[in-house]
């Protein structure tokens, strides 16, 4: 597996990765989460694991399992912590922590280290079994609804530390916090290198056009994204370039107001021939990646954003990026380096028109964007990560030698 | 075979974020954040800065906030010329900053907001130190070497060791100096200017002082 990353990974990272694994062999990480297929955290755990396996650590992965009462209560849990006003009632909260007793006797929660992965399992920590308990938040809690955060600070009060995706998602807890920034894997589907002509084939039956330069965002249907900004943007790019605008993302089922969004997009675009909606299903990972390399200039125009994980894999296809200032997009896009930052629809057009007229400026800044996904957001460097945090909570201090 | 004492090992080190909870969103804040920060805060927004690499424009993550997040160019200007190898140690640089601040809000004192989620973030390091497995016993395999490395090793070795050996001095100097008596070289390679320069671009200057030296050795020149 990790000969894998050999040539493209920073080398220091997986020497790194080595030695680490063995001042820790044969000690025991677990890792719990709430899901083992489906978002973010449950992939890059995926993929992680066999990583993990093969530096030789006794690596668990294990699953909290739940009614549909639990996850609705979860699922309101993560919305208050992000800020949005949610009623749970106390029978609520007794239930999530029942859940959480009887998944504490259902699973072995022996190891030397134990990565809780966000609110839904986070009271497995009231029956830590020695070793040392990190509560891995991937969600921004920096404004949260202040019941709702009393609750989860209470129980995250018992942990060792605690670990944000950025400085500016986490709130204090009396812990150690540390950042450790999300990855994408070069090796996965939707990250993995390809030739022209598969690209052009994927493309092709998408039914994209390659004759004009494309534009193209990737993410769901939903206005944190504002999707419809994205078309006002292509309307101003158009005045003066010939080119496309494709707005890909996935499937609106399950979200109602992802379906009117969707709708709002279709208005908004109005039967445009140059505006290609496409509506990708789950595992879309071949398509997401072809369009990725066939566009010309990427858009993460969001409004509000997690991460925006969207950036740092259109950045490792050597991409020239534009995205809103807001979440971890700054954290992946150095404004004039890497891409530019903007805050307004009339901004995000001035760029794009920029890197239209100017293709060596957004070959440089791809360039530049590629190789700071390479040193800072590849999954090598998030799996090296957790193992520093490991080793430092193992021995102390804040200079260690390995 | 791990090699004599003369041996140049090559090194890097690796760095964890640690969050400190404090933030600022305006420059009187960021003055009181300065102000309160440990001195491993200071640390990390100042000499760790050479880790990254786009710092042609700025020379701390202060100046960079300054310049980029308030739009005070007259400000992130003065803070970018602050030296942190002649400050005085990290003291000597928080009392630089700050002085360069209070300048700055003496002229100005009305500071304005940043954009929501544009707040500067008062974090620290962990610092994982390993040997790369990578060495060199006389300045051919030097040469060879120093093609090699990440970028990471130049930065322990060019930047870091000057907190560490004290001053102007950097690892490879002192490795030409003291091991190899080659004082010269260690002076030419000693006035590469750590500023203006990114890490790769500081590589094509050590090589070429390198280069020339070999050169120099096979031809028989003084």
């Amino acid at each position: 597996v990790i000969s894998g990353y050999v040539g493209i990974a920073p080398k220091g990272d997986l020497v790194l990765l080595q030695r680490l694994a063995k001042k820790l062999r044969g000690k025991r990480l677990l890792n719990v989460n709430s899901t083992r297929s489906g978002g973010g955290v449950a992939e890059i755990l995926g993929r992680a694991m066999p990583i993990y396996h093969e530096l030789g650590l006794d690596a668990r992965w294990e699953v909290v399992k739940g009614d549909a009462r639990f996850f609705e209560t979860t699922k309101r849990l993560h919305n208050a912590l992000q800020g949005k006003p949610q009623e749970i009632t106390a029978q609520m909260w007794e239930h999530y922590l029942e859940v959480n007793a009887k998944n504490a006797g259902r699973l072995d929660l022996a190891a030397d280290v134990v990565f809780v992965h966000d609110p839904q399992p986070a009271p497995l920590v009231r029956y830590r079994d020695g070793g040392k308990w990190v509560w891995r938040c991937h969600i921004d809690v920096s404004k949260p609804q202040p019941a709702a955060w009393e609750r989860v600070e209470d129980i995250c009060r018992n942990y060792d530390a605690a670990v944000f995706s950025v400085s500016k998602f986490a709130r204090y807890l009396g812990l150690d916090q540390y950042v450790i920034r999300p990855s994408i894997d070069p090796l996965s589907e939707k990250n993995r290198e390809m030739e022209p002509e598969e690209v052009k084939s994927t493309l092709e039956r998408l039914g994209i056009p390659g004759d004009r330069p494309i534009l193209l965002q990737v993410s769901r249907f939903d206005r944190f994204k504002d999707p419809v900004g994205v078309i006002r943007v292509f309307r101003m790019v158009r005045k003066y370039n010939r080119c496309i605008l494709v707005l890909a993302g996935s499937s609106a089922d399950d979200d109602p107001e992802g379906e009117a969004v969707l709708a709002e997009v279709r208005e908004m675009a109005d039967d445009d021939p140059d505006i290609y909606t496409l509506l990708l299903p789950p595992g879309s990972d071949r398509e997401i990646n072809a369009l990725q390399r066939g566009a010309t200039v990427i858009l993460q125009k969001s409004l509000r954003e997690g991460f925006g994980l969207t950036v740092a894999e259109a950045m490792w296809k050597g991409k020239p990026v534009i995205g809103g200032a807001v979440g971890g997009i700054p954290q992946q896009i150095v404004h004039g380096t890497t891409g530019f930052l903007v805050y307004s629809v009339e901004g995000a057009a001035f760029r794009v028109r920029q890197f239209l007229n100017n293709p060596e400026m957004g070959g440089r800044m791809g360039e530049s964007g590629r190789e700071h996904v390479r040193k800072n957001f590849l999954i090598t460097r998030q799996v090296r990560d957790y193992l520093g945090i490991w080793y430092a909570m193992e021995t102390g201090g804040a200079m260690l030698e390995v | 075979m791990a090699g004599g004492p003369s041996t140049f090992h090559f090194k890097e080190s690796a760095t964890i974020l640690k969050a400190t909870g404090r933030s600022a969103r305006n420059l009187r804040e960021l003055r009181e954040g300065i102000g309160r920060a440990p001195e491993k805060s200071i640390f990390h927004h100042t000499y760790e800065y050479f880790l990254n690499d786009f710092v042609l424009q700025y020379t701390n993550d202060f100046a960079r906030w300054a310049g980029e997040f308030l739009e005070e160019r007259a400000l992130a200007e003065r803070l970018t010329s602050i030296d942190p190898y002649e400050s005085g140690g990290i003291e000597g640089v928080r009392k630089a900053i700050l002085d360069v601040i209070d300048r700055y809000m003496e002229e100005f004192p009305a500071p304005r907001d940043v954009f929501p989620e544009n707040e500067f973030y008062f974090n620290e390091n962990v610092v994982l130190v390993f040997p790369v497995g990578i060495r060199a016993e006389n300045l051919a395999e030097f040469l060879m070497a120093i093609k090699y490395v990440d970028p990471a090793s130049l930065y322990y070795h060019f930047y870091d060791a000057r907190t560490r050996l004290g001053g102007e001095l950097n690892d490879f100097s002192a490795w030409f100096a003291d091991v190899l008596g080659k004082k010269e070289l260690a002076e030419r390679v000693g006035l590469i200017d750590p500023f203006v320069h990114d890490l790769e671009r500081i590589r094509g200057l050590i090589l070429r002082e390198v280069e020339e030296e070999v050169r120099r050795d096979m031809e028989g020149q003084p």
